[in-house]
């Protein structure tokens, strides 16, 4: 098995309850209430479909739903053409509340820095949602949302 | 009647695209006027190679170590003042049309305000003017993309969306396949219709933008033209206008492989990496296309690609004109014609651009046609200026003070005025690393005919390379005489005048975002 180096990690303290914060994580289809630029996010044997904020999709197979390490794996397999991808976020518990490291491989590159600033958006995103209860924006295209564009704080 | 700057880009335009400029293919003859009634410069050179740097010192009138945008994928900074923001507060109108790029292209997750704006269909950010511009519909090169050109076509014309080549392919890498007729990269014929193409949409979205403001208003419009940047697909209806195979190569495309590889090892070592498809140093080229396996007839069906594009932006810009002198707007408008880098289009085996400098990605088209009620006398001005001078020289034309934060100065309507401002030098620096782990780093001075360009360490340069090209001796650049006994201590004055006078590098990078 070919192992891969992570290419892009940040990290978060929230001052929350870990398990509370894992619960969040764990719950796939929450993701687009937290990632900003997702509009939805469905569950569907164990493949998640997210739509994207430009009207596009990424799917996803879940791969690890770990309560006990609180370890969420997946794997981005479509319709863009990755070489390997694997997303890992992990919830710890810390001092000051509850640490969140998320973490990416991906061969080729080209999304490297995408990903590194969106993750980095998807995790204030997380203490957001945690702490106040406030839903990530997402501007969502018109055609990929019926009834059309929710407003900038979220559907 | 108010009073008009209409500044034009093209994007990854060489210099001799122009009949003015001595290009003997592509017919610009709008263009051509202009020059022949303004300035024409000959040696323009930007402060960057690749569009987002290149396009920020074009609005902010900074060199790159000031307004931060070090490469592709790093955004100017929201807070980062804009000539076009000074016009605005000064009570001008104020439009783009066109590309902008002073953000990520590549934004899947809509972080950027201008990918929000070219989904959502909105002209400003929400009811206040972007980075100073009242009024922005955006266009890129193709019919993907966050932008309003994508929308438009979606809406009006969805059967020709996939006639456009996909200039990233599945992989989100820039996509390296072939097509057109001799399998060049990044060509396709194009279904899409030459008045639903990009450059004649840009063109309509600014006249119908000109005619809805007052025609007692001051405007300040950047007419943006995506073309003749790659992928290398205009309209299939005008591929007659210049039939790729009867085209001579270009000078600068030596077609003996030996005399190519000869020029190319004389150059610092990325230059045959990168030919060799051994090392991909960034992301402005396509990762699996190696450089090597051109051919002498993918060189001319691209070059004939780019003249065909040429020739539309041309036209294009002729409708624009026309309006502007029907509604007599015409002799009170400063016209602004450029482009952000240019394009290797064969020169030295290759295709795209990079961290290399040389004129095919250097020296680049700059004309001023200064509003016909100012009698400025037509020239042709050969000392070096720099994108740089863009926006300082707008503000001269507004007749606004220029501000203390932009580092070039107007530029000079005559080689008298050259001389009086001591126009010496033009500065071009490149900064990129890439994921893969290749980190290039290179500074250029153009001064006295001689063109100097230094390397700092990085992924395969030590620091000691270097390249120094004679213009009037060499103006194809294949004899380097960095190493030349003869001309070191020539050398070490240029490299001393270049060191001295860069500005500092910032004390932290910003960061950066997306691949382009």
């Amino acid at each position: 098995m070919v192992e891969h180096a992570v290419d892009v990690r940040r990290e978060i303290v929230i001052n929350a309850d870990a398990d509370v914060v894992w619960d969040v994580v764990a719950d796939a289809e929450r993701q687009a209430e937290w990632f900003p630029g997702m509009v939805s996010s469905l569950v569907i044997d164990g493949t998640r479909t997210i739509v994207t904020a430009v009207g596009g999709m990424l799917i996803e197979e879940i791969l690890t739903v770990d309560h006990q390490a609180r370890c969420f794996e997946y794997s981005i397999t479509g319709p863009v053409h990755l070489d390997h991808h694997r997303g890992r976020i992990t919830v710890m518990e810390a001092p000051g509340g509850a640490r969140v490291v998320y973490e990416q491989e991906l061969e080729p590159k080209a999304l490297v820095y995408v990903l590194d600033a969106a993750i980095g958006d998807a995790l204030d995103g997380l203490r957001d949602l945690v702490m106040d209860g406030r839903i990530s924006r997402s501007f969502a295209a018109p055609d990929a949302v019926p009834g059309g564009r929710p407003t900038e704080e979220g559907a | 009647m108010g009073r008009g700057i209409l500044f034009v880009t093209t994007d990854q335009q060489r210099y001799d695209a122009l009949g003015c400029n001595g290009g003997a293919i592509a017919r610009t003859p709008v263009i051509d006027g202009l020059a022949a009634s303004g300035i024409r410069y000959e040696r323009a050179h930007p402060q960057n190679v690749v569009c987002m740097p290149s396009r920020a010192t074009m609005l902010t009138g900074q060199h790159v170590r000031n307004h931060g945008v070090w490469m592709n994928g790093v955004p100017l900074p929201a807070d980062s003042p804009t000539v076009a923001g000074l016009l605005h507060d000064a009570g001008w109108r104020t439009g783009l049309f066109g590309k902008a790029h002073f953000e990520p292209l590549l934004d899947p997750f809509l972080r950027f305000p201008e990918n929000r704006m070219g989904i959502s269909g909105e002209t400003d950010e929400g009811g206040k003017a972007h980075r100073g511009f009242e009024h922005m519909e955006f266009a890129g090169h193709g019919s993907a993309g966050s932008n309003h050109y994508g929308g438009w076509l979606r809406k009006n014309q969805p059967e020709y969306m996939g006639s456009f080549f996909p200039a990233l392919g599945i992989d989100l890498e820039v996509n390296s396949e072939g097509g057109g007729d001799s399998g060049a990269p990044q060509v396709r014929h194009n279904a899409v219709a030459r008045e639903n193409y990009h450059t004649d949409w840009v063109a309509d979205r600014a006249i119908d933008w000109l005619q809805g403001i007052g025609l007692d208003d001051d405007w300040f419009c950047w007419l943006s033209f995506p073309d003749p940047h790659h992928p290398w697909d205009p309209p299939a209806s005008e591929l007659h206008r210049v039939p790729w195979r009867d085209l001579d190569l270009p000078a600068g495309y030596p077609e003996l492989a030996s005399d190519r590889e000869a020029a190319i090892d004389a150059k610092a070592a990325h230059w045959r990496h990168w030919y060799d498809g051994t090392l991909v140093t960034n992301f402005e080229a396509p990762p699996r296309w190696v450089p090597a396996t051109l051919t002498a007839d993918q060189v001319r069906e691209v070059n004939a690609m780019a003249h065909i594009q040429n020739e539309l932006i041309d036209e294009a810009l002729g409708r624009v004109l026309g309006v502007l002198d029907a509604d007599g707007r015409g002799d009170g408008t400063d016209v602004v014609f450029t482009t952000d880098h240019g394009e290797f289009q064969g020169d030295h085996g290759f295709l795209f651009k990079g961290p290399f400098h040389v004129d095919s990605l250097m020296r680049l088209p700059l004309v001023w046609r200064p509003a016909p009620d100012r009698t400025v006398q037509p020239s042709v001005v050969a000392e070096p200026v720099g994108l740089v001078d863009l926006a300082p020289t707008f503000c001269r034309i507004a007749g606004i003070e220029v501000p203390q934060w932009m580092d070039g100065e107007p530029l000079p309507t005559s080689p008298t005025e050259a001389a009086v401002q001591c126009r010496q030098r033009v500065l071009t620096e490149w900064d990129s690393v890439h994921p893969g782990g290749a980190e290039v780093h290179l500074q250029t001075i153009t001064r006295d005919g001689l063109v100097c360009t230094r390397y700092e360490p990085g992924t395969c340069h030590d620091g000691t390379e270097g390249e120094l090209w004679d213009l009037a001796e060499d103006p194809l650049q294949l004899v380097n005489l960095w190493d030349d006994p003869s001309r070191r201590s020539l050398r070490d004055d240029l490299v001393g005048d270049l060191v001295g006078s860069l500005p500092e590098r910032p004390g932290t990078a910003l960061a950066l975002e997306a691949p382009v």
